[in-house]
């Protein structure tokens, strides 16, 4: 069984549809890379997953259990955490009331998450009392995922985690998230940047709501027309 | 010229009156300001919710309207509790279902509310109603001391007396507590706060939950002769000037809400007392309002946050 699995998905906004049966699946303690043009469902499909989209129709499945339909802090709960796309850290708290809401469920573990976040991310321990608003792009992005991650998740979801950020920084992310699987949390990440190919176990193509590709990091990497078609 | 200064009590007189009535404007901008801070909404229906406490309070303290009449202590806990339950109507009603709406919207939606409950306050009591004050319904002395002959009143120092407490909570509150974060937190980026598992729909209950509880003690408070209550009057005479105190305080900073008001409240009163600085000054008509309002676009052209406010 999958610890994520996501069948015949349908959604969109207003009456105006942009998953049209979405179906994938995602094993636990692999990377898996959803990638896709702009407009082609990624950050509607996990924020579906989150619980941030109302979900249509198709169902959405985690560690066995039905989570569409439920609401966010539910699946929050449950073991699924997201880091938005454009960060939304929250700006006039500080980095150490940031980190604490990402807690919000799971106050038991923040400690340990706490330096867990630490340990990937130093510059956040240095930055704490610093209000989030005021952390550089790069900054932000950390704060973002260690919010997520303080919630102790067994999957997360992380939207654009490179967007806005030099080549180096955003190699940086890559590897950070590459540690955070290796611990043991599953990662679905929502990318543009090819540059996270190499960490991607499991790479997924979408293209207007569906789905195109479905195969390994390494098959999508050496298919070169997929490539030049969905990639640039 | 006029000359209505009362050389025996000097300056104290507008002092005392002003730093009470100043009260009066910061226990109804502080429902503002948690608002305003909470969901970033301008609640034009905060006086009704003060002036529903009044009502309830006095139509049970009294056995009116065929009410059974209750001990005062429990007609005040019952018009509290009828503002904080009209607060949370109001969110679940009409607030929420606008939520995701410019915020404009939604003022006019809290004018909408004010309106509706100035007509229901109509319907159920059209005269005046003046709750009894807290010395009569302890039968003590309803002076607590005088400052320079200037009597200084039990019904007015428990407003003062609240409305530090009420600012001093609601500041550690929202610095101390979880909860106050996560309202912040929604406050600032509801969509963060929703992926972070707070749930938004509770966090905004709450929020004007506490926005009806300042109101309903402000209610039971300011309605005490020589003030009433009679449809309207909460809307009609202080929430305008509350707002300015709001702003003038800083409309995010809830200590600004005390500070605001009470630097209001003393405008208005040295500006409408015939002081010998300014001779005649008391003979003008609405000097205490041209005063605040003066005091108002003053703050705004320079500080536009407010003396408190952390933002504009």
């Amino acid at each position: 069984m999958s610890l994520l699995e996501v069948e015949g998905l349908r959604t969109g906004y207003g009456l105006l549809p942009v998953l049209q049966g979405l179906s994938f699946s995602v094993e636990e303690g692999t990377t898996a890379v959803l990638f896709g043009l702009n407009g082609a469902g990624k950050t509607t499909t996990v924020n579906a997953i989150a619980g941030l989209q109302p979900v249509w129709g198709g169902s959405i499945t985690f560690d066995g259990q039905k989570i569409s339909g439920q609401p966010a802090t539910k699946i929050v709960e449950r073991g699924v955490a997201i880091s938005l796309e454009g960060r939304h850290v929250f700006p006039k708290l500080s980095v150490r009331k940031n980190l604490d809401l990402g807690a919000w469920t799971a106050r038991k573990t923040a400690k340990q998450q706490l330096d867990l976040v630490f340990s990937y991310f130093p510059r956040l321990e240095e930055r704490l009392d610093q209000m989030a608003g005021t952390l550089s792009g790069g900054e932000q992005q950390m704060l973002a995922i260690g919010r997520a991650l303080m919630s102790k998740p067994r999957l997360l979801l992380i939207d654009e985690g490179s967007l806005g950020l030099s080549p180096k920084l955003a190699q940086t992310v890559f590897e950070v998230v590459s540690r955070i699987n290796d611990d043991g949390t599953t990662v679905l990440l929502v990318e543009q940047n090819i540059g996270v190919l190499p960490y991607a176990d499991q790479a997924l193509v979408m293209e207007k709501g569906t789905l195109t590709f479905n195969g390994s990091g390494k098959e999508l990497g050496e298919s070169g027309d997929l490539r030049k078609t969905y990639l640039g | 010229m006029t000359l209505a200064f009362d050389p025996t009590t000097g300056l104290v007189s507008p002092l005392v009156h002003g730093l009470f009535q100043g009260s009066a404007y910061g226990l109804l901008g502080l429902g503002l300001v948690l608002l305003y801070k909470s969901n970033r909404i301008f609640n034009f229906a905060q006086g009704e919710f003060a002036g529903v406490a009044a009502l309830v309070a006095y139509l049970f303290d009294t056995g009116s309207k065929g009410l059974p009449k209750v001990p005062y202590a429990v007609a005040i806990l019952l018009g509290v509790a009828a503002a904080v339950l009209v607060a949370l109507l109001t969110e679940r009603l009409v607030v929420r279902p606008m939520f995701h709406r410019p915020r404009v919207v939604l003022l006019v939606g809290t004018v909408g509310v004010a309106l509706f409950l100035i007509a229901v306050e109509g319907l159920v009591y059209q005269d005046i109603a003046a709750l009894r004050p807290i010395d009569q319904a302890l039968s003590i002395d309803p002076i607590f001391t005088r400052l320079d002959r200037v009597p200084v009143l039990w019904s007015d120092l428990a407003k003062l007396i609240m409305l530090l407490a009420l600012a001093a909570a609601a500041f550690l509150f929202f610095r101390l507590s979880r909860m106050g974060t996560a309202i912040l937190a929604v406050s600032q980026d509801a969509t963060a706060a929703r992926a972070v598992g707070i749930s938004v729909e509770r966090t905004s209950m709450l929020a004007w939950g506490l926005a009806g509880l300042t109101g309903g003690i402000a209610g039971v408070l300011l309605a005490v002769p020589p003030f009433s209550t009679t449809p309207g009057i909460f809307t009609g005479t202080i929430l305008t000037t509350a707002f300015a105190a709001a702003v003038v305080g800083g409309i995010t900073s809830l200590p600004g809400a005390f500070v605001g008001g009470v630097l209001v409240g003393l405008v208005q009163e040295f500006a409408s007392a015939d002081l010998p600085l300014v001779p005649g000054l008391g003979s003008i008509r609405g000097g205490g309002e041209l005063a605040v309002a003066i005091v108002l676009l003053g703050i705004l052209l320079v500080r536009p946050k407010g003396l408190l406010g952390s933002e504009t």
